[in-house]
């Protein structure tokens, strides 16, 4: 590798801005000098041959690990001098491969080593190769300089595959291989794709329950409840979608990204619709109600941080029970999914979720299939695709309206809150238009009061400080006015000094009276 | 029914022996708003054994249900009955193992309405996958009916539906459709395996509960 990024003229020092290569074109300082062409070139060049060098790799370390798991379950001390022993020096090990790589190439400027550094680490493909460097450790944990949370969901998976032992290792070797294996394919579609990670979640799931019902049978050792296949599948997922992430989320090869823009604008031209035209049966006056609208609103917005397709799924399941709390308490029974639907259409409406058609995509093409179809989960994630779809073709009858009032609206020429105080919307819509208004001038007039409220107290607070500064000022000169007075009234005398002398019996004993003198009666 | 009562003690050892299938299924009820629809559902689910804390929404229930030989674990998926939302159900009944198209006895509009929804399913299943099922709802209201038994009967006939007339306000007829409901899923799809996903709990767990829901249900 190290030979080829030579070649390949690492070098800006001469900062002429033709492409390296000499094509003739201009060279970009963030493709290391190329132009866009060459760039691409040399690029694929590069990383089908990391490709080729990780698959030797892995199996390299696949065979290492191995040998070192049997080794440390060939004695009854079980795994955890094993699982202590990589985590703690997890910087040393992410370092360790660098400085080796910098050693080669110290005449590089440090810029430049930073930018190879991120031109290979976008890719998990990093993680095999530091592995074998570091292989004498024999650690199955992966130790990458990137993200804390990769490397801590890494660490996560291996601890909690280690309680499986022997087939924990089979895991842990069929998904990084499954992940090198990604990394190659990044020119398919995002289908495709699916499809390989959908692949590999049947493969893994039937190989676990075949492994699982052999189990049951050769044992009756108590199983702990870590061990049921559908608990290996999460950390499975979760392990994997943590990697492939930003390589398969909202990928270039689909028009995600251009529907997120369509639903962010198509929500954003809704804005006027109200919780009234919806039918939507909570009542945000009720302050539990709009807190719980509130947390709604705030976890279908969390969804978009969540990398693990599952993580995704429980903000919309938090979401959507934030929703069941509003409408329970407004209606006081149940919700039923007459009254769900509409309420998450609202709180959709409300959040504009970003990116909601790329997390939707994602979810489905990537989660777990059994989670999206069957389980609560599942439920809600419908609804929440229903919602989205709904949106897309909201029109003016879904709202009650009529297609005129309609297109006023969302051209912006109306908006029903103008109207209902113009009065000639019906009573349905006046009547909670009006209040919303009212509530809104008694909200805003009640935070004036507070403000003058306020100020008036800091300026008197001002004045009393400027009277203290003032205080402050005239204090020390007050007291050098006082003791100027006092020395004046008392000027120091000084008087000669008598000095007593208490040994000299002499002094004042003449004015003493005899001293008593024992008499003695003669009785 | 009768299976639960007879399966009793003999279904404990059955359900040891045999490692404990349980498989899911998942049931989405279809139909008009105010047919009952979450009624239904609330029934369905009302005798299970629930280990979580009483739901907030009746919109996602489960119930197990016991068979001789396998248990099922019933997910039913209610959905949003208004009309407006009718061109995004089929999402609903994606996967699904049982469909069932309530209607309500004393509302013609609402039986037309689940000829609608029957049309709009038949375009998406794939024969033999779902099964379908009739729900004639509020039997309790037989004296304002709109809807005779032998109209709701011929449709299921010409259509190849299963047919049933229940209340959920009275109970009536509510367990005795949730057992044919199962033996019919069983039996049409639960044959082929990978119709059903199996539903893996931790077994040790397991044994525990459902010992205790299998006795809930045997009694009643």
């Amino acid at each position: 590798m190290s030979q080829r990024t030579e070649r390949r003229g690492i070098h800006v020092d001469q900062s002429d801005l033709l492409c390296k290569k000499g094509c003739g074109y201009y060279g970009n300082a963030a493709w290391q000098g190329l132009c866009s062409k060459c760039w691409r070139e040399e690029y694929q060049r590069v990383r089908q041959k990391q490709i080729q060098d990780d698959w030797a790799l892995a199996e390299k370390l696949q065979r290492e690990e191995e040998a070192a798991y049997a080794s440390s379950h060939g004695a009854q001390t079980q795994s955890h001098p094993q699982s202590t022993a990589p985590q703690s020096h997890p910087g040393h090990a992410s370092l360790g491969p660098f400085s080796k790589f910098e050693e080669k190439k110290t005449n590089e400027k440090t810029r430049k080593v930073t930018t190879v550094k991120k031109f290979f680490s976008p890719s998990s493909r990093t993680a095999p190769k530091k592995e074998t460097q570091e292989g004498k450790t024999s650690s199955p944990s992966i130790s990458r300089h990137a993200s804390f949370d990769t490397d801590q969901v890494s660490k996560d998976f291996v601890d909690f595959l280690k309680n499986l032992q022997k087939p924990g290792r089979e895991i842990h070797k069929q998904c990084r291989a499954f992940i090198v294996a990604m990394s190659s394919k990044k020119d398919l579609s995002a289908d495709e794709l699916s499809e390989c990670v959908q692949d590999f979640y049947q493969n893994m799931a039937d190989r676990l329950l075949s492994h699982y019902k052999g189990w049951f049978r050769r044992t009756v050792v108590v199983i702990s409840s870590s061990d049921s296949v559908e608990q290996v599948m999460d950390q499975v997922e979760k392990y994997i979608m943590t990697r492939l992430y930003k390589s398969v989320f909202c990928p270039e090869t689909t028009d995600d990204e251009k529907k997120d823009l369509a639903t962010q604008t198509r929500i954003r031209a809704l804005h006027w619709v109200t919780i009234q035209m919806l039918c939507v049966s909570m009542d945000e006056e009720i302050p539990e109600v709009s807190e719980n609208v509130v947390k709604a609103i705030t976890d279908v917005i969390e969804m978009d941080s969540k990398r693990v397709p599952r993580d995704k799924l429980g903000c919309i399941t938090r979401c959507s029970k934030h929703i069941f709390s509003a409408i329970r308490i407004t209606k006081n029974e149940p919700a039923s999914a007459d009254d769900f639907l509409p309420a998450l259409i609202y709180i959709v409406l409300k959040a504009n979720p970003p990116r909601l058609q790329s997390n939707i995509q994602y979810i489905t093409r990537f989660c777990n299939p059994s989670r999206l179809m069957t389980g609560e989960d599942g439920y809600y994630f419908t609804n929440l695709c229903c919602a989205a779809a709904f949106i897309e073709k909201l029109d003016a009858q879904s709202l009650n309206l009529s297609p005129e009032e309609f297109e006023r609206y969302m051209s912006g020429q109306a908006s029903p809150r103008l109207n209902s105080s113009e009065a000639d919307w019906p009573q349905t819509g006046t009547a909670p238009g009006v209040t919303a208004t009212n509530t809104v001038l008694a909200q805003l007039n009640h935070n004036l009061e507070l403000l003058s409220g306020l100020s008036s107290r800091q300026e008197t607070l001002m004045e009393a400080a400027q009277s203290l500064q003032a205080d402050l000022l005239s204090w020390p000169a007050g007291v050098q006015q006082e003791v100027n007075n006092i020395l004046e009234k008392y000027p120091l005398e000084i008087l000669p000094r008598t000095v007593s002398a208490i040994d000299a019996n002499n002094v004042d004993t003449d004015n003493l009276p005899p001293p008593l003198t024992p008499q003695v009666f003669a009785g | 029914m009768g299976e639960n009562l007879r399966g009793g003690a003999q279904l404990q050892n059955d359900t040891l022996r045999k490692s404990l299938r349980t498989l899911k299924v998942k049931l989405v009820l279809l139909g008009s708003s105010g047919v009952g629809k979450s009624s239904l559902a609330l029934r369905f689910s009302k005798d299970e054994f629930r280990r979580t804390s009483p739901t907030v929404g009746c919109a996602y229930l489960t119930r197990v249900v016991h068979l001789r030989n396998v248990t099922l674990r019933l997910e039913i998926w209610d959905t949003a009955g208004q009309e407006k939302y009718h061109s995004v159900t089929p999402l609903y009944y994606r996967g699904a193992q049982a469909a069932l198209l309530v209607y309500d006895i004393s509302k013609r509009e609402t039986f037309i309405r689940a000829q609608v929804w029957l049309k709009e399913l038949e375009k998406q299943y794939i024969p033999g996958s779902t099964v379908i099922w009739l729900v004639g709802n509020k039997g309790d209201l037989a004296t304002h009916r709109q809807v005779s038994v032998e109209e709701g009967q011929s449709l299921a006939n010409d259509r190849g539906l299963f047919f049933t007339e229940a209340s959920a306000l009275s109970g009536d007829q509510i367990n005795e459709l949730l057992l044919a409901i199962a033996h019919r899923v069983y039996e049409c799809i639960g044959v082929q395996q990978e119709g059903l996903s199996e539903w893996k709990e931790t077994p040790l767990v397991d044994l525990r509960n459902r010992d205790k829901s299998s006795r809930l249900a045997s009694c009643c």
